[in-house]
Parts: structure tokens; C-alpha cells; sequence
């Protein structure tokens, strides 16, 4: 791997509740380097969109965030909030996953480009504007100089998508975090959003960070994948690593759970029974233990030891959080 | 745009539509009360003779029905009371004339209107200002003390009736600290100094009072505007805090508290009539009182429709600012 722009090392981040505090992120390690593309995988509640906000400093004032964040060997965390907003937006940027509610009713999506560039622009707003048209028109709406004055519900789901995407990198960004961001879209459009993604990084050299739960989007996409379970990487590797050698029985549930073209559709799906841990109700053994189909063949130290992340059999560095040693057979 | 045009104009016939309802239903009322005007009318000792006399020259003695029809037709045509010499001459628009003030109602209303207007339009100026700033920065403190403060100056505001706090502004300010002015009002043209200084007390205290309600709704809106996704947006380009709250979060507010405002003046510019009797001015709303003290009939009538007409304006208006605030109703 070439040297990576973003690094997070033992990134934790805790809510204070009412409670008392809660621990959302427990403890995770990622990089992505410049062109490449990490996928953050992982249920709903698993911290994978709280790590992405962490990273961007977007949390709310109750969250405490500890580790280290760090753009091209400059640390993030604990950074005054002035020097953040400069990094917002013009080196890290966020695409999120409901273009509607993330753009703002209330002014012309052209209007909302041009606010991203001129917040890290001394440009007048005419010329803001201008680059706005030209960032619309790249990324595919047609008629941008037009369509700029209209306002966010006058688009489609997927025009509105690609404004969104505009807005993120109209400051050229280093690093791309794109949190869901076909989830809301249909098939067809999901597949061109994400030909756009990939379009742009290659221009750009653009690192992207793609917060999915949709393992066909992550094969399709991914240089690296990272399987996050109730706040922890539960295992990380290549791509090929997770879809060829997932080592997790997490991953493996994933994976079954996933529609394939090449088995009969007459088999049903499979699913992971239970649901993930809330966060702080999580014991000393493995937070996936209560769910886990592997349980009885490594026995108690699923209960009493909480697995660390150990190496596996893969291309790189491949490891997973699991007490099973070998590559666990499918369990039909 | 003609879409506006249109639906001003079809809000315009509907107006006239609501007022000629209203107009009727205010003179019925007003009409059926036991009360004879005549008698006020007639001197002492009233003969049957004399009272039959006024009852004529007042056109009371023609049915309900007619004298509405009567009164429509002042409005464009202009009324004449009586014949020869003595005649009573009301020219259009009439709306109705006030035997006992020996005036027409129209002029009545327009040489009160603007004791009113100074009243109503410098408190409106100050409890938006004060109601939206305490709102804002009571939403930006939830919970905290400057929270509790704004909600609880709020509270005291809304539960306060406007006579007690006019008094304990008159007592303290007037006659306590002698430092402004305990009553009267001086006409805007004739000096427009002492116009302020006349009013500076009765604005304060109908903006204290009125403002809480400003407070609390901008509160309420703005917690829910920082809530949304697009707040998050804004501080994920790079805005900074000022921007997000104001240039994001209360343009998404200003929608209700617009529509409030202007209901709240229009409702105020038919007369305060606390505030008026409290500060001795003479305003609409002192006007309607003692018209009502003398069986003024044709004043109550006037006044009460000329209020109703101006918070049916102050609907209309709202309605078209509210569809050149939001994109999504006039970009429909």
C-alpha cells in the first residue's frame, strides 16, 4: 500500500449519557491512501458512521473522542475548532446518504456549491457561482447552468446525489468519506453514482472511505474492507481477503446474507439471528459471542476473553478478532 | 411568476367575499342588541315625536336588511342623513357615520390609525428583534442557564397581563425615575423625537409581552432546524458556527415566525386597547372602547371591520411572503 493520507489508530469514542457513558467506537485502526478505497462494513449501530464523524470532528459536544486521527502525519483530535472547519469540506469531505434531507430546502443547489467553495475561497460570489455550474456539469447534471438556480426538491434521487457530490468536491478534496451514499437510490442509479465515485477518484487521486453496508457495492469498489461489529473491528483485509478467506463468522454471516447470482434463487437467504449488542451492554467476552454459530467448538474463552485482532491467511494484513484459529467451514 | 399574480388575485375575491360575510354578521349583531342609539340622539325630555324624528334622520327606523344595503352603498356612494339645511352629509368611502362625535366613521378610524401604527409597528420592530435573539440563543444553550433564563422571562411575559406591567412601567419609569414621559402621544410629523419619547414606554411594554411568544416558538423551531441533516452538511463544507446558526438554521426557522409576526400585527394594528387606555392615547383601540360605552354603534361597526379587515390582510400577506420564503411552495 502506497503511504496513506488518512490514518486512525485506537480511535474510541464515548457518548456521556444520562446513563453514564456510553462507548460507541471501542478501539479501531484504518488508513487509506491516496486513489484507494476502504469500505467501512457493518450493521446498523455497529460505529461506522460515528467513526466517520469523529474523523470529520462532527460529533456532538457530549461525545469524547480519544486515539489518533491523522491527514498527511497532521493529528485531528483535540485540534482548535477554527483549524477544523479549514479542513472541513476543503481537505476531508463527507457524502452522506439522503441527498434530500442533506441539502438545504431553502437555497439553489447552485447556491450550496458555491457556499463550499467560497468557505475556503476568497473568491466574489459570481465566480463561486461559476465554479459551482462546472462542478454541477461534471458530475452529470445536464443543463448545469441552467439547473443551478433550482432549488433540492426539483431534482431526482440521483441528480440530487450527484449535487451532493459536487458540493464534496468542489475543494478538491484529499480524502472522500461517503457514508451510504446509494442506499437511497434505485439499482441502475446506484451503479452510476458509484461509476461517478470512482470517475472522480482516479481524476483526482481522491482516498475514499465508503461506509456501506452493501457487500455487492464493497466487492465492486473496495481496495480494503474493514468489518465493524458493536464499536470494534471484528476483521479487516483486502478485499479479496473478506469475500475469499473471511476468517470472522461475522463476515461469513454477511456474506450469506447476501443475494448471489450464482446460487438458485429458490434458496433462502441466511441471516445472523439475534441483533447486535446497544453499546455498553457489552460483557468481557466476544461482542459477538451471543450470536455466534461457532461458540460451542471453541467453548468458554468466547465468553470469559474478548478476541483480539490476530493474523489470518490472506494477501496483506489480513486479521480477524476471533478465538477460532482456522477458517471456519460454513455452518449450514 | 403569474402563478402569484393569479393567486393574489383569487385571494383578493376571496377577501371581499369574507368581508361582506363579516360586515353582515357584525351589523345583525350589533343591531339586535336591546339598546336603542336614537334615545342618545334625541336630547331630554325625549317625546315619542322627537324620538321618532332621530330614528328617521338616522335611517333607523328602515328594517335590518335595508339599513345593511344602506350601509354597503355608503361604502361606494356615500351616504346623506336627513334633508335641507341640517342634512348630514358622509362621503365615500362611508362606513357609517358617528351621531355623537358628529364625525364619519372613515375619518374617525384614519385620524386614529396612526396612534395605533406608531404603537403597534415600534414594539412589532422590538419583540422580533428581542423575541428572535433570546429564542436563538436559548436554543443554542439547551438546558443550560441562559436556557432557563430566556424560557423563564418567556413564561413571565406570556402570563403577564399588558395593564399591570404598563402601570409598573408608568410608576417606575414615569413618576419614580422620572424619566420619561407618563402619557400622551405627539404626532410623528410634529416632532419626531417626542414621538419616540412618548412611545419608547408602551413599546417596551408590548414588546416584553408579546416577545415571549417569539422566544419559546423560536426556540422550539431552531432546536428542530439544528437537528436536521443539512445542519450537518453546512458544518461539514467548513461553515462556522455563526454561519450554521444563522445563515442555515434560522433561515429554515423564519418561515413560522414570519407567519406569526404578521398575525400578531395585524391582529395589534386594530387597536391595543389596553396599551392605549393604560398610556391615555387616543388609538383605535380607545376609540372602539368608548364607542361602545356610548352605544356608538356605526363606530363599533367600523372599527370592529376595519380590525378584521387587517388581520385578513395580514393572512394574505402571510401567505405570499411564506411562498417567497419557501422555494418549495412557490417552486411547486
Amino acid at each position: 500500500m502506497a503511504e496513506p493520507i488518512l490514518e486512525v489508530h485506537d480511535l474510541r469514542v464515548t457518548f456521556a449519557t444520562e446513563g453514564g457513558p456510553v462507548p460507541a467506537v471501542d478501539g479501531i485502526d484504518f488508513a487509506v491512501a491516496p486513489g484507494e478505497t476502504l469500505a467501512i462494513v457493518g450493521e446498523s449501530g455497529s460505529g461506522k458512521s460515528v467513526s466517520s464523524a469523529a474523523v470529520m470532528g462532527l460529533l456532538p459536544s457530549n461525545a469524547e473522542v480519544r486515539g489518533e486521527v491523522l491527514l498527511d502525519g497532521r493529528e485531528l483530535v483535540g485540534l482548535e475548532a477554527d483549524e477544523l472547519r479549514k479542513i472541513r469540506g476543503n481537505d476531508i469531505a463527507l457524502v452522506f446518504q439522503d441527498a434530500l434531507s442533506a441539502l438545504n430546502p431553502y437555497y439553489s443547489v447552485g447556491w450550496q456549491v458555491a457556499e463550499a467553495y467560497r468557505l475556503h475561497h476568497d473568491v466574489s460570489k459570481k465566480v463561486a457561482f461559476r465554479r459551482a455550474v462546472e462542478m454541477l456539469d461534471k458530475v452529470g447534471i445536464p443543463d448545469a447552468a441552467r439547473r443551478a438556480k433550482s432549488y433540492p426538491h426539483e431534482f431526482s434521487g440521483g441528480m440530487r446525489q450527484r449535487v451532493v457530490i459536487a458540493m464534496a468536491l468542489v475543494n478538491n478534496p484529499r480524502v472522500l468519506i461517503a457514508d451510504e451514499p446509494t442506499t437511497a437510490l434505485d439499482v441502475t442509479v446506484q451503479a452510476q453514482i458509484m461509476q461517478l465515485l470512482a470517475d472522480v477518484q482516479e481524476e483526482f487521486g481522491t482516498a475514499l472511505v465508503l461506509i456501506s453496508h452493501d457487500l455487492g457495492v464493497v466487492a465492486e469498489v473496495a481496495d480494503d474492507v474493514l468489518v465493524m461489529y458493536a464499536g470494534r473491528a471484528a476483521e479487516r483485509g483486502t478485499v479479496r481477503d473478506l469475500f475469499f478467506r473471511a476468517a470472522h463468522p461475522y463476515s461469513l454471516g454477511l456474506l450469506g446474507a447476501m443475494p448471489r447470482i450464482d446460487v438458485p434463487p429458490t434458496r433462502r437467504l441466511t441471516t445472523i439471528p439475534g441483533s447486535p449488542p446497544s453499546p455498553g451492554s457489552i460483557s468481557a467476552g466476544c461482542p459477538f459471542q451471543p450470536r455466534c454459530a461457532y461458540t460451542e467448538r471453541v467453548g468458554e474463552r468466547c465468553v470469559t476473553e474478548r478476541p483480539e485482532l490476530t493474523p489470518r491467511p490472506g494477501e496483506g494484513d489480513h486479521e480477524a478478532a476471533c478465538h477460532l484459529g482456522r477458517r471456519p467451514e460454513v455452518v449450514a | 411568476m403569474p402563478g402569484i399574480v393569479w393567486f393574489v388575485v383569487r385571494r383578493l375575491f376571496a377577501t371581499v367575499l369574507v368581508m361582506l360575510a363579516l360586515s353582515l354578521a357584525v351589523y345583525l349583531i350589533f343591531y339586535a342588541i336591546p339598546a336603542d342609539p336614537a334615545h342618545l340622539s334625541c336630547g331630554k325630555p325625549c317625546t315619542p315625536d322627537r324620538l321618532e324624528q332621530a330614528r328617521h334622520f338616522m335611517q333607523l327606523d328602515q328594517s335590518t336588511i335595508q339599513q345593511y344595503l344602506n350601509f354597503l352603498r355608503g361604502i361606494f356612494a356615500g351616504r346623506t342623513f336627513g334633508d335641507g339645511p341640517a342634512a348630514v352629509r358622509c362621503e365615500a368611502p362611508c362606513f357609517g357615520y358617528s351621531f355623537p362625535l358628529g364625525r364619519p366613521v372613515t375619518t374617525l378610524i384614519a385620524d386614529r390609525l396612526p396612534v395605533t401604527a406608531s404603537i403597534a409597528l415600534g414594539a412589532a420592530v422590538l419583540w422580533l428583534l428581542i423575541g428572535v435573539s433570546l429564542g436563538v440563543i436559548a436554543a443554542l444553550n439547551r438546558g443550560r442557564l441562559l436556557d432557563r433564563l430566556s424560557v423563564g422571562v418567556a413564561l413571565i411575559g406570556v402570563s403577564t397581563p399588558s395593564f399591570l406591567l404598563g402601570l409598573l412601567a408608568i410608576l417606575a419609569f414615569g413618576f419614580w425615575l422620572n424619566m420619561v414621559p407618563v402619557n400622551g402621544y405627539v404626532p410623528f410629523t410634529e416632532s419626531p423625537v417626542d414621538w419616540a419619547w412618548h412611545l419608547v414606554t408602551p413599546w417596551l411594554v408590548l414588546a416584553v409581552l408579546q416577545a415571549a411568544s417569539y422566544i419559546r416558538l423560536t426556540r422550539a423551531q431552531m432546536l428542530e432546524e439544528l437537528n436536521l441533516d443539512h445542519i450537518t452538511t453546512a458544518r461539514a463544507k467548513g461553515a462556522g458556527e455563526a454561519r450554521v446558526v444563522v445563515t442555515h438554521g434560522l433561515r429554515g426557522a423564519l418561515v413560522p415566525i414570519v407567519t406569526l409576526f404578521g398575525l400578531d400585527l395585524g391582529g395589534l394594528l386594530g387597536g391595543a386597547i389596553l396599551t392605549e387606555k393604560v398610556f391615555s392615547m387616543q388609538g383605535l383601540g380607545e376609540l372602539l372602547i368608548s364607542a361602545v360605552g356610548q352605544l356608538d354603534v356605526a363606530v363599533v361597526v367600523g372599527v370592529t371591520l376595519f380590525s378584521a379587515f387587517l388581520i385578513i390582510l395580514a393572512n394574505l400577506v402571510v401567505d405570499i411572503v411564506h411562498g417567497a420564503l419557501d422555494p418549495r411552495v412557490s417552486h411547486g
